[in-house]
């Protein structure tokens, strides 16, 4: 234990948008007194806050604040969510969730899904989705926390959809009940030290001026520091990814019932997502600018809601990529500032959060940062949005879709090596590339390449070996057990409603 | 739609020794209509993975899904526990450290989901536990079996099996017989090429030609099978890792102990492992260790001198020849990760296990995983030559990976995630402490409340005091499992 504490890193952190203030919050919290956090952010300057659906890992980061779930819920106006349902992705007319869980259990050493291809070839299979709980769950409107032992019940997990416009300010009023300091203002000018080139001080419109140690920049797809004033590279994905544009539309509820999943549908520019809030439902058409224009999708986007428009859609701009090394001298980017992956798989959060959470890893503490901290930090951020760009990819590179020009396009385009080998490896064994860091394993994949019909040549062999009758057996009981789960589980508004009614009673 | 695959009508074995019967068990229980033959050849004492006595935990696991009965081994193979490495003189002249098995694990870790989704990024700074029960129990000479129900005093134990070869290998022997494992002695030849990269046959003396649709290469260093087939390349590692020799005591007096020793020397490093029959040593010497250097070192009257030239076949599975143990991946048994890695590629063979025909892209996916978990392999033997007292066994090759493992390790308090890593990150760290690295400082653990620390610390002990009283002494224990 060190005798002195080291004087406190200043942190500026630019931008009140999501990242920003999750940043901040993250910072002053768990670093306590080896920082001090100021944000600057303002008023004139909107957020995007799109990133209404997340991902399980979203809950780690809640409780890792210390920030209680129910209070949390509540303030965000969240719903519990079990997955993804995709339709009209594969080809049209078909759907599968890509549920936040797995599909039966290995049996002699060989991965459920091989049996049931195997079953499949016999005709003997119902869809993948009734072989885990979480997809059926999804199906039915249900909703219960999982158990957190190593049961039937423990196979899913769960995320929140919640309204973003109240995400970023609950994490404010977080970030100021715990020391942040925030300050108005309008940056004009980021001035870097003349011999290092790091950022020593932000200038504010009415000259004001805001210094620090380390700046973290969160301004959104400006990346004011980054990309400005580091004029950091671009890597540009469109080539694989290029939807471009989003027109977002907000609805008012048509049904009692709230599911308690994301849903994403193929369209014929793009896709658009409807997730589902306590108080209304979010939807918004993703597309591609090459392949229509910003009128068609707000036409498609109205022509598709199926209630009462709350505002006028709102189109945002954005390319699919990002920087070549996200954090560059003193600079480090978090969220749009660093790079951008369409929200297809609900993963802009989790970016975000996964950043934060390698920054406060590779903290530097003990005087000036250290550039293979720095160069951790971008190996680690690089192999995480590699992996999620090529699974992303895959969603519309699996296709059979040829009913306009944009499906032609991701459907016969060259797709990176790293996403070609593992296709590859599925498409003539139905394995997996297996990799354990990183997010989306086995069962992700699974979900998709089955659910969007692009199915294996071959499957491990040893599932010739049981007779068939005892794996329908098996398989069927599995489907028993997940149907008598399900049923015992309370509708999602009930337990939505439930749970209100404890904490209005809670004393 | 998916096509049915044939399977595997026979797979050839070659080499009997304690590995090579293993894989044909795991290989016939895997596939139980196929023909598994395996054939014996006079074993090389270079063979790492046949010779060393001892294994990690994850061998433990691989018996159980095989049918071995851990109490068997006890009975009948000698087995007994190691719960603890004990380090000494890696950090300097007079340091001691031990490295422990197991790791305690968030119980939420366990769960369906976080088993098939993982929970957030793997290489968070994982906070110093505040002690080890293996470590603990070690020290008093006590122990039990870990129990897998939560929160008991003993759920985080884990351990590794020691045993006599020769009995363990006659244990695997009757479990291979019974199952219908065919076996035959005799010198392998007569390699035909299959024109695809693969084997048509071998022969063995006396026999005709062998036909199979796989063969495992489980012949020692030379690797009989794969050394001969087009494409074939060593990936060489002298100059990561600096043993060229190893001297082999003969067993002395038994000894029950819960912990082995591995000690630096002045011409290499010296293990001995403790045992039911006799305790044994190994001394593994640098390059240019002289006769008289050795015999210091350990004093034995005839020096039976085991050459080692380290390194890995780029690909362990060319055609339909795959490589296991030290025709896969030869090394000094530093730390005894020799029988274990090769366990884990046995494991990723079965997982990956082919039909009659070969998919080259299955192949390519073991040999990438295979290759990942020798190269971490030997980047954990690395992180033993960096050790601060340990320069003086020469300038050595560190791969980026062992490169940042050990940078971040002592300036961060922090070890990267690696895939196909031999340790769990616990272990990890507990070993580079045992070797004198010094752990660095990571921000969340200068922010941390010191509270929380005594906290843990307070629980531990509470923990560590339960389990003392649970577990009995070691010899009440084995005398216990003898006489059931």
């Amino acid at each position: 234990m060190p005798l002195t504490r080291p004087k406190p890193v200043k942190v500026v952190v630019l931008g009140g948008g999501t990242a920003g203030w999750m940043s901040a919050a993250a910072l002053a919290k768990l670093l306590g007194d080896l920082v001090e956090v100021e944000l600057v952010e303002s008023e004139d300057i909107g957020i995007v806050g799109v990133g209404e659906a997340t991902l399980p890992h979203i809950r780690g980061f809640v409780e890792r604040l210390g920030i209680d779930e129910d209070a949390f819920i509540k303030a965000t106006h969240a719903t519990y969510k079990l997955g993804i349902d995709f339709r009209d992705f594969g080809r049209l007319g078909e759907s599968y969730v890509h549920p936040f869980g797995s599909f039966g259990e290995e049996f002699a050493g060989v991965g459920f899904h091989h049996y049931w291809l195997e079953m499949q070839r016999q005709g003997r299979a119902d869809p993948l989705g009734s072989y885990s709980l979480a997809v059926e769950a999804a199906l039915a409107g249900k909703f219960r926390p999982p158990a957190e032992d190593t049961s039937l019940a423990s196979t899913y997990g769960y995320a929140y959809q919640f309204d973003a416009t109240l995400f970023g300010p609950f994490m404010r009023e977080f970030g100021l009940g715990i020391g942040v300091k925030r300050t108005e203002g309008k940056v004009v000018e980021v001035c870097q030290d003349a011999a290092s080139g790091d950022v020593t001080t932000l200038v504010l419109e009415d000259g004001r001026t805001v210094e620090g140690d380390l700046f973290v920049d969160c301004s959104g797809f400006r990346s004011l520091m980054l990309g400005g004033a580091l004029g950091e590279e671009w890597e540009d994905w469109s080539r694989w990814l290029p939807c471009d544009r989003a027109a977002a539309m907000p609805c008012s509820h048509v049904t009692e019932e709230i599911e308690p999943f994301t849903q994403v549908i193929g369209m014929p520019g793009g896709w658009r997502w409807r997730i589902p809030l306590q108080h209304r439902i979010g939807n918004g058409y993703v597309f591609a600018s090459a392949f229509m224009s910003e009128d068609e999708a707000c036409s498609a986007i109205r022509g598709a809601a199926e209630s009462m428009p709350l505002a006028d859609p709102r189109v945002l701009r954005f390319r699919a990529g990002r920087r070549a090394r996200s954090w560059n001298r003193n600079v480090v980017a978090i969220g749009l500032a660093s790079g951008f992956l369409e929200p297809l798989e609900s993963t802009s959060i989790y970016l975000t959060q996964m950043a934060i959470t390698y920054l406060i890893e590779l903290f530097p503490v003990n005087g000036p940062i250290d550039s293979r901290d720095r160069d951790e930090f971008n190996r680690l951020v690089d192999m995480e949005y590699d992996r999620v760009r090529d699974f992303l990819i895959l969603h519309y590179h699996a296709t059979v879709r040829d009913d306009s020009e944009f499906w032609n396009h991701v459907r016969t385009m060259e797709v990176p090596d790293t996403l070609k080998g593992k296709m590859e490896l599925w498409r003539e064994t139905g394995r997996v590339e297996r990799y354990a860091d990183g997010l989306f394993y086995d069962a992700s994949w699974i979900a998709v390449y089955v659910g969007q019909g692009f199915l294996p040549r071959r499957h491990d062999p040893r599932t010739a070996i049981p007779d068939p009758a005892g794996i329908g057996r098996a398989m069927g009981s599995l489907q028993q057990a997940i149907r008598q789960e399900v049923a015992a589980m309370p509708g999602h508004r009930e337990f939505l409603t439930g749970r209100a009614e404890r904490l209005a009673e809670a004393p | 739609m998916s096509e049915a695959r044939e399977l595997p009508r026979r797979v050839v074995v070659a080499g009997d020794g304690q590995l090579g019967v293993l894989a044909a068990i795991a290989l016939k229980r895997s596939l139980p209509a196929c023909d598994v033959l395996v054939i014996g050849a006079p074993p090389d004492p270079a063979a790492m993975a046949d010779r060393m006595p001892t294994a990690l935990p994850f061998t433990n696991k691989l018996h159980d899904r095989l049918g071995i009965d851990e109490e068997r081994l006890v009975r009948e193979a000698g087995a007994s526990h190691r719960l603890v490495v004990r380090y000494r003189g890696w950090g300097g002249m007079g340091q001691e450290g031990n490295a422990p098995y197991g790791a305690a694990t968030d119980p939420r870790l366990r769960t369906g989901f976080a088993r098939a989704w993982g929970i957030g990024p793997r290489n968070e700074t994982a906070a110093a536990p505040p002690g080890s029960l293996a470590e603990v129990l070690a020290a008093e000479g006590r122990f039990a079996l870990p129990s897998g129900a939560a929160g008991a005093a003993l759920a985080e134990l884990d351990y590794a099996l020691r045993w006599n070869v020769p009995a363990y290998r006659d244990l695997l022997v009757g479990e291979a017989r019974r199952l219908g494992v065919q076996h035959t002695r005799g010198a392998v030849g007569g390699l035909r090429l299959d024109g695809r990269g693969g084997l048509a046959s071998l022969q063995i003396e006396g026999r005709g030609a062998i036909e199979a649709d796989l063969f495992v290469d489980c012949t020692g260093p030379a690797a009989a099978l794969l050394s001969q087939l087009p494409g074939y390349a060593r990936e060489d590692w002298s100059e990561a890792l600096p043993v060229r020799a190893l001297v082999f005591d003969r067993p002395r007096e038994p000894m029950l102990e819960l912990q082995d020793r591995i000690t630096l020397a002045p011409v290499g490093w010296l293990s001995e492992l403790a045992g039911r029959d006799g305790r044994q040593a190994v001394l593994a010497m640098i390059e240019g260790t002289t006769q008289d250097a050795a015999y210091q070192a350990l004093p034995v009257e005839r020096m039976d001198v085991v050459p080692i030239a380290p390194g890995r076949a780029a690909q362990a599975w060319l055609g339909n020849v795959v490589a296991l143990g030290d025709a896969a991946a030869h090394f000094e048994p530093l730390g005894w990760f020799n029988l274990d890695l090769a366990h884990r590629q046995l494991a990723l063979l079965l997982e990956l296990l082919p039909g009659r025909e070969i998919d080259p892209r299955e192949r390519a996916e073991f040999n990438r995983r295979a290759a990942l978990m020798a190269d971490r392999v030997r980047d954990t033997l690395g992180a033993h030559y960096a050790a601060p007292a340990a320069s003086h066994l020469g300038v050595l090759d560190r791969s980026p990976e062992l490169a940042r493992a050990l940078d971040q390790f002592t300036r961060r308090a922090r070890l990267p995630f690696a895939e196909e890593a031999p340790l769990l990150a616990q272990e990890h760290t507990a070993l580079l402490q045992a070797l004198g690295h010094q752990r660095g400082e990571s921000a969340l653990g200068l922010a941390a409340d010191p509270r929380e620390a005594e906290a843990a610390g307070a629980a531990f002990a509470v923990n560590a005091q339960a389990a003392l009283l649970s577990a009995p002494p070691y010899a009440l224990w084995v005398r216990e499992v003898l006489q059931a």
